[in-house]
C-alpha cells in the first residue's frame, strides 16, 4: 500500500531570542553578540504513514507535536531530514484562521477555498454543500465579524472537509460546535476515512484518540518514544503521567 | 528561481483571489468607497495648483494636467511600497497555518495598487476632456500615448522589486517602513511632480555641470515623472515667473537605464525574498 506521509530522520531547530522582535537598532548595537538561542524541538523523527490510516500524535506540551504538524503543512521548512506529504493536504490547524471579518461568509469561503487548494470553479460547485453541512443557510450574506465562534469554526470546518483531501492534518479540533454538530463532524471524519484517506491529528483529548486513531504516535522531547496500537500506547502514556504526578 | 516562479504560477488562483480580497476590503466599510482613490489625487492637485499658479505664477498652461500625470503614477508607487511593508506582518496568522508562496503577501498588495492606478488614469483621460473642452487650443491626446504601456511595466517592475525587498526587511525589522516613509517623502521632491524636469535643465546647477541633469534623471522615480508627462501631455512650454522654457524631448536612453534599474530591482528583490520567506514564520 502506498503512504500517505512520510517523515524522515526530521530535525527542527529554532532560533530564540530574547530581545523581542528585531530591529535595527538592536541589529547594530548587538550585531556581534545578539542573544539568540539554539532551541531543537525535534530531534530526528521517522515514521510512515500508510494511506487510509488514521495516527494521533499524543505528548506533553513541548514536545514538538504542533511543529510536527507545521513541518508537514509545509509552514517551516525542516532543519534536515525530510516530511512529505504525497496527496492534497487540507490542515484543520486552526478553523477559519483566514477568514476576514469585514468579508461576508460567502467571500469568506471562496478565499478559504481558493487557499486551501481548490479553483473557483470547484469552490462554487460545493457552495451550497458548505453552506448546508455549517448551517448557515441564513447568515452566509453576512460579514463573518458578526458571527459567533461557534458558526466560525462551523464554516471552517464545513469547508476543510469539501476539499476533497487526501491527508487531513488536525490541530486539537477534531470536531466543533455542539453535540449535534460534533456529531456531524465525527459522520464526517468516518466517511473520510472510510474513503481511505489519511489523518494525523495532535491531541490531548484521549477519548477522540480512541474514538479516531488506528495507530497512536507519543512524542516526548522531540524524539519518538513509542509508535503502535493505540491501547498500548495510550496504556504507557497514561502510567508515566500518572509516575510525574505521584513523583 | 525559475521553480520559484512554477510554483507562484500553480497558486495563481490565489494571487487572484487575495487582491480581489484586497480590493473589497480597503473601502469596504467607507460611505464614498472607491470614490477615495479619486478624491484624494483630485484635492491634492486641485490645491497644488491654486499654489503654484496662482500664488508662485506658475504660467505653464494646464499646469494641474501636468501635475496629476506625475502625481498618479508617484502615487501608486507610494501607496504599493507602503502597503507591501506591512503585508507579510498582516498575512502572518495566514502562513503560519498554511503553505503558499509567501510573495503572493505583497504581490496582491502591489497588484490591488496597480489597478488603482490604471482606474485612475481612466479619470485622468476623462480630466483631459474636461480641460480640452474649456481651453480647445491644448489637444486633449498625443500619439505618445501608445508609450503608456512601457512606462506602466517599467513602473510596475520597479514597484515589485523594492516592494519584496521592503516587505522581507520589515518583517524582521520594522524600523524599515519608516525609513521607507522618509525616503518616499524625499523622493517626492527629488522629481519633477510639482515642478518640471526643464526647470532643472535650466538651473545654474545643471549648466555649469551639464551632468546635473542625467544625475537628476538616474533616480528612476524621476526619470518616471518625466517620462508619464511626455507621454501624456502634448508638449508646451514651460513658463514660470515670467521665464520661458521649451520642452525638451523624452530621454529613451535615460529610460532605458530606467528600465535596467527596475529590472535589476525585480530580479533581486524576488532573490532576496525568497532566501528570506522560509524565516518569516519563525521570526524571534
Amino acid at each position: 500500500m502506498s503512504n500517505a506521509i512520510e517523515v524522515h530522520d526530521l530535525r527542527k531547530e529554532f532560533l530564540v531570542s530574547h530581545s523581542g522582535v528585531g530591529s535595527v537598532k538592536t541589529l547594530l548595537l548587538w550585531w556581534r553578540k545578539r542573544q539568540l538561542e539554539h532551541l531543537e524541538v525535534l530531534k530526528g523523527i521517522t515514521f510512515e504513514v500508510p494511506r487510509g490510516q488514521s495516527v494521533a500524535v499524543v505528548g506533553r506540551n513541548g514536545a514538538g507535536k504542533s511543529t510536527l504538524l507545521s513541518l508537514l503543512a509545509r509552514v517551516y521548512k525542516p532543519t534536515s531530514g525530510s516530511a512529505t506529504v504525497i496527496g492534497r493536504v487540507a490542515p484543520l490547524l486552526e478553523l477559519g484562521a483566514g477568514f476576514h471579518p469585514d468579508l461576508t461568509g460567502i467571500e469568506n469561503v471562496y478565499f478559504n477555498g481558493v487557499v486551501l487548494g481548490l479553483t473557483r470553479k470547484e469552490v462554487e460547485a460545493r457552495l451550497d454543500s458548505i453552506i448546508e453541512f455549517a448551517e448557515l443557510k441564513r447568515h452566509i450574506d453576512a460579514p463573518v465579524r458578526t458571527y459567533s465562534s461557534g458558526m466560525v469554526a462551523r464554516l471552517g470546518f464545513a469547508i476543510a472537509v469539501h476539499v476533497d483531501a487526501e491527508v487531513l492534518l488536525v490541530d486539537e479540533v477534531l470536531a466543533v460546535g455542539d453535540m449535534e454538530f460534533e456529531q456531524k463532524c465525527y459522520a464526517a471524519i468516518d466517511r473520510f476515512r472510510a474513503n481511505t484517506g489519511s489523518i494525523l491529528f495532535v491531541s490531548h483529548d484521549l477519548d477522540a484518540v480512541r474514538r479516531v486513531a488506528d495507530r497512536v504516535i507519543w512524542l516526548r522531547d522531540g524524539v519518538v518514544e513509542m509508535d503502535g496500537d493505540p491501547v498500548q500506547v495510550l496504556d504507557h502514556y497514561i502510567k508515566a503521567h500518572e509516575g510525574l504526578l505521584e513523583g | 528561481m525559475l521553480a520559484e516562479l512554477k510554483e507562484l504560477w500553480r497558486f495563481r488562483e490565489l494571487l487572484v483571489s487575495l487582491i480581489e480580497r484586497e480590493l473589497k476590503i480597503r473601502y469596504k466599510n467607507s460611505y464614498l468607497g472607491f470614490m477615495w482613490s479619486l478624491l484624494n489625487p483630485l484635492i491634492t492637485v486641485g490645491v497644488m495648483t491654486v499654489v503654484f499658479k496662482y500664488l508662485l505664477d506658475n504660467g505653464t498652461g494646464s499646469l494641474s494636467v501636468y501635475i496629476l500625470a506625475a502625481y498618479l503614477p508617484f502615487m501608486f508607487f507610494q501607496l504599493a511600497l507602503m502597503d507591501s511593508a506591512q503585508s507579510v506582518i498582516v498575512g502572518l496568522p495566514l502562513i503560519k497555518k498554511i503553505y503558499f508562496p509567501r510573495e503572493i503577501l505583497p504581490l496582491a498588495t502591489i497588484c490591488a495598487n496597480f489597478i488603482h492606478l490604471l482606474l485612475a488614469l481612466l479619470v485622468f483621460f476623462a480630466y483631459l476632456l474636461v480641460v480640452w473642452i474649456r481651453h480647445p487650443q491644448v489637444p486633449p491626446f498625443t500619439a505618445t500615448i501608445v508609450y503608456l504601456p512601457i512606462l506602466l511595466v517599467i513602473n510596475f517592475a520597479l514597484a515589485t522589486g523594492l516592494g519584496l525587498i521592503i516587505s522581507a526587511l520589515n518583517t524582521f525589522y520594522e524600523d524599515v517602513k519608516y525609513m521607507v516613509g522618509v525616503a518616499l517623502y524625499l523622493l517626492f521632491f527629488l522629481s519633477p511632480i510639482m515642478y518640471f524636469s526643464e526647470q532643472v535643465a535650466a538651473s545654474s546647477a545643471a549648466k555649469a555641470n551639464p551632468w546635473v541633469y542625467g544625475l537628476y534623471h538616474l533616480n528612476p522615480v524621476a526619470m518616471l515623472a518625466t517620462a508619464y508627462r511626455k507621454v501624456l501631455v502634448a508638449p508646451q512650454e514651460v513658463v514660470v515667473n515670467g521665464v520661458k522654457h521649451d520642452p525638451l524631448p523624452l530621454d529613451w536612453g535615460m529610460l532605458g537605464v530606467t528600465a535596467l534599474i527596475s529590472l535589476i530591482a525585480l530580479v533581486g528583490g524576488y532573490h532576496l525574498f525568497n532566501r528570506m520567506k522560509w524565516r518569516f514564520v519563525e521570526r524571534p
